[in-house]
């Protein structure tokens, strides 16, 4: 008999995990490293996006507080100010953060394929207050690039602080370059192929989706914050007649040679002035800020800083094209001078200016002579900004979705892929080493590109494979006509093709032993 | 941030994903009041720089006032009123190259409000500018029935206005007309108004439409001097010359400083009594009529041809005024058969001599004066009732 008190009693159960502990857990089964990873890189986005928003808004304040709102030419703030924040940021980078020179997207590549995506939270600090006071100050350089750096350091720096697997902490830094650049440009599509094609330098599945995802999520962070216009106000663009692209034609030519004339001149002053004494760098950025202030002193202010402003006039037929012609070349000098000096800064918004400044001279230059062309000054500006892309940063699908994603326009894509494929071809032929990778080298480095993949001979088993020269033998045939068939053949085996299917092998020894028993 | 996570906290994906998110808001909030606080300088900064430019543009320094609008746009991009008032200043620079970057700011502002009556009014104005007269009219007309902050008929109208002013000056009278008549019917009860609305009726070269505005503005002020005046010159103007004689005896009685109103009369006077086609005079004074005009156009032959060196009596009609000449002696024998009744052609040949002559004579030795003025007025006159 049961007593009533194990009656009573109710089975002992295990005790409930707290509803916390068993919502965790279930996650915890969710979330595995590919999925994780994936959400990390929308926060990569946040993050970077977050930075990025508060970088454009020091450059500005800088540049407000340090030049003024409105725009003076002959001032004398216009060569001091540079001048004396270069000696700042010349000090800041030689005493505390020396690994932030350039434009960072050398040093981000670095970082993926050599340093195991190990960047150093100090680069993004350090850029962030180096790139900031240099373009604020009207040196002639672009925040993308930093922002860039800024991205990949952040998302480098949330991997090694989450401890991450290795492969997956080499990927986060592309992640964030991804979503710095697209914060900084607005342009989400174009950041993640300029990530590609110049960061990851080969098409990878296994980051895409992640890339992707960093990318959008900053550029809608930055939208949120700052709005959702353009840097630019986009033109109205037409192309109406076919007959018109032998004017791109021209405008891709004429961009390539400039493209080549702008990498020539950084590849050929950079490592001259790198070599100089090294006191030289404390005034190196000094004298870089102090000819660019001279330049905007003695009346074309537009080159200085990174110039978008100049480029939405330069759309809208602001300038005529001599102007735009001497912005073009003085812009050239002014972002060499200053890039060369070990500023901090990027090189994104400088090419685009050239580019557009190249772009209206050429067209205002064609109307001259061809006043029944449709396409504005505007168009020509926005095509070229295309062609400076494809041709001196040499990323070709990068530079005609940017004007796409920018513009909005399909319409004009036929003259800018015209265009960019010439600029492109041009830069090629004369300067056989892409920008980036030829500072790489400059630095003792040497990494991958897509350009290097798209060009490399990649054989399959069958393009190694040649008819064979071979004796066959049959096994139908009798040893005697096999014997004197490899009479001739220097090997010393032979194929041997069986009935009715099937191969073996025989030796020249044994056949020729079988022939001698008088086998055949 | 280079460190790793703190030992105190599991390393579980929901974990870390949940002080990323904190970690997220707590950034978004200081990111945010830092945007808000920059947005908040910037935008006095930009209202004080638009407030320099709005008076930079109204003493007509455009560069500056640009300069200005520009700067103010670089802290607030996205404000309608700077890129509207850039807009203007850019084109109102008389700089063609300008007038693109004025409409691409207009045409992004017209994208987002279309309804707009100062952005359409802007956009007309650019394709004024242009003289592309299908554009101007379709903004104006986008103006006038858009929506306007305030003065709702007063823009309207002055667009309206706007509107008739340009087709008038690219020649384009009949595009105006109905716009004039648009703009009579909708008038307010202000003679101003109606005098104006008579000048553009006038410049339209629509006489009695002007003649009816000045009418409508006497009606509404009796006193208005200008709109006597205005009757006046619009009824000689359409060949109402007993009505332009009415008003502008009323004009130069109430403004004896009104010199074009009294030699206005004075012609319309000559002109009512030179004419021998006028009704209810006697065969008489018609007849005196016709011999003086007859008389007055020999006279006014003989001057031209000296002005200009010609010998009426040349014996070759090598020019027009000898030929003219040779057609007036031959028709002088004539004058002497005016009193029979038979000859009802006779005045009308005798006049169209006359008119020939003082017509040509116009056109060789310039604009008559005094009663060969009144001629040559009584000449159109009649050309028109022909026509």
């Amino acid at each position: 008999m049961t007593s009533p008190a194990a009656i009573a009693t109710p089975p002992e159960r295990p005790p409930r995990p707290r509803f916390t502990r068993r919502l965790f857990s279930r996650l915890e089964g969710v979330f595995h490293e590919e999925v994780f990873f994936l959400v990390l890189s929308v926060f990569i986005g946040i993050f970077a996006g977050l930075a990025v928003v508060c970088f454009r808004l020091a450059i500005d304040w800088t540049h407000l507080a340090l030049l003024g709102p409105l725009p003076q030419t002959h001032s004398w703030r216009l060569f001091t100010v540079p001048a004396i924040a270069g000696l700042v940021v010349a000090a800041i980078v030689i005493y505390m953060f020396p690994g932030i020179r350039g434009s960072g997207v050398n040093q981000t590549k670095a970082a993926l394929y050599i340093f195991n995506g190990v960047i150093p939270f100090r680069t993004a600090i350090g850029k962030f207050i180096c790139a900031g006071l240099a373009i604020g100050s009207g040196q002639s350089l672009g925040p993308e690039d930093p922002s860039l750096q800024i991205g990949a350091s952040i998302a480098s720096a949330l991997g090694r602080w989450l401890e991450i697997s290795r492969d997956k902490l080499r990927l986060m830094a592309p992640v964030g370059a991804a979503a710095g650049l697209a914060a900084a440009f607005n342009a989400p599509i174009s950041a993640v192929l300029f990530v590609i094609e110049e960061v990851i330098g080969r098409w990878s599945a296994g980051i895409l989706g992640s890339v992707v995802l960093a990318a959008v999520s900053s550029v809608v962070v930055v939208r949120g914050f700052l709005g959702s216009e353009p840097l630019f106000r986009i033109p109205v663009t037409t192309f109406k007649r076919p007959a018109e692209l032998i004017a791109y034609v021209v405008l891709g030519v004429v961009g390539g040679l400039a493209s080549v004339a702008f990498a020539k001149s950084i590849g050929f002053l950079r490592p001259r002035l790198k070599a100089l004494p090294r006191w030289t760098q404390f005034v190196q950025p000094a004298v870089a800020g102090l000819l660019v202030g001279l330049i905007g002193f003695l009346g074309f202010p537009q080159v200085m800083g990174a110039g978008y402003d100049s480029m939405d006039q330069a759309m809208h037929g602001q300038f005529a094209w001599k102007i735009l012609a001497v912005l073009a070349l003085l812009k050239i000098a002014a972002t060499t001078l200053s890039f060369v000096s070990g500023t901090p800064g990027g090189m994104f918004a400088p090419t685009l200016f050239i580019g557009a400044m190249l772009g209206g001279a050429v067209g205002g230059i064609e109307h001259i002579y061809f006043p029944h062309l449709t396409g504005s000054t505007g168009t020509y500006a926005l095509v070229g900004m295309g062609v400076l892309f494809a041709g001196f940063l040499r990323a070709p699908m990068t530079s005609v979705c940017m004007v796409l994603e920018v513009s909005g326009n399909y319409e004009i894509i036929v003259p800018v892929i015209v265009a960019n494929t010439f600029s492109y071809v041009v830069s090629r032929s004369l300067q056989s080493m892409p920008i980036f990778d030829l500072l790489t080298r400059q630095d003792g480095l040497i990494l991958p590109s897509l350009e290097q993949e798209r060009e490399e001979t990649i054989l399959h088993v069958e393009d190694a494979m040649r008819p064979t020269p071979a004796v066959i033998l049959s096994a139908e045939d009798y040893v005697d006509a096999n014997a004197r068939r490899i009479q001739d053949s220097p090997d010393a085996v032979f194929l041997v093709r069986l009935h009715p299917a099937g191969w073996t092998l025989v030796t020249r020894g044994n056949l020729q032993r079988l022939d001698r028993e008088g086998k055949g | 941030m280079s460190r790793t996570l703190p030992k105190f906290i599991p390393r579980s994906a929901p974990v870390i994903l949940l002080i990323l998110t904190l970690a997220a808001a707590v950034a978004f909030a200081a990111v945010g009041h830092l945007v808000a606080r920059f947005n908040a300088n910037q935008q006095a900064r930009g209202h004080k720089l638009y407030e320099q430019g709005l008076a930079d543009a109204s003493a007509g320094r455009y560069d500056e006032a640009i300069a200005a609008f520009r700067a103010a746009l670089t802290c607030d991009p996205s404000n309608s009123q700077y890129q509207l008032s850039l807009a203007r200043a850019l084109r109102d620079s008389n700089v063609p190259a300008r007038l693109d970057e004025a409409e691409s700011y207009l045409t992004a502002l017209w994208q987002r409000t279309p309804q707009d009556g100062a952005v359409n009014l802007a956009l007309a104005r650019v394709a004024a500018h242009r003289g592309n007269i299908d554009d101007a009219t379709r903004y104006y007309h986008n103006a006038m029935y858009g929506v306007w902050s305030s003065n709702f008929d007063s823009n309207r109208s002055k667009a309206r206005i706007e509107l008739i002013q340009f087709l008038l000056k690219e020649g384009a009278p009949d595009k105006a007309e109905p716009e004039l008549i648009a703009l009579a019917a909708a008038l307010p009860a202000d003679a101003a108004a109606h005098l104006q609305v008579a000048r553009l009726f006038a410049e339209a070269h629509d006489f009695n439409g002007a003649l009816t505005q000045c009418r409508e503005a006497l009606h509404l002020d009796p006193k208005d001097r200008a709109a006597m005046a205005c009757a006046g010159q619009a009824a000689f103007n359409s060949g109402n010359y007993a009505t332009a004689q009415h008003y502008l005896q009323a004009a130069v009685d109430a403004n004896p400083q009104d010199a074009n109103s009294r030699r206005l009369l004075e012609t319309a006077d000559l002109v009512l009594r030179a004419n021998p086609f006028r009704s209810h005079i006697s065969d008489a004074e018609r007849n005196r009529r016709i011999t003086a005009a007859f008389t007055q156009a020999e006279k006014r032959l003989d001057q031209c041809a000296q002005q200009t060196g010609v010998d009426l009596k040349a014996a070759m009609p090598a020019s027009a005024l000898v030929n003219l000449h040779s057609r007036w002696m031959a028709v002088k024998p004539d004058l002497a058969r005016l009193r029979s009744a038979a000859e009802t052609d006779l005045p009308d040949n005798l006049m169209d001599v006359v008119f020939q002559i003082e017509q040509q004579t116009a056109a060789i030795c310039g604009p008559p004066q005094g009663m060969d003025e009144a001629l040559l007025l009584i000449s159109q006159k009649r050309e028109a009732a022909s026509q």
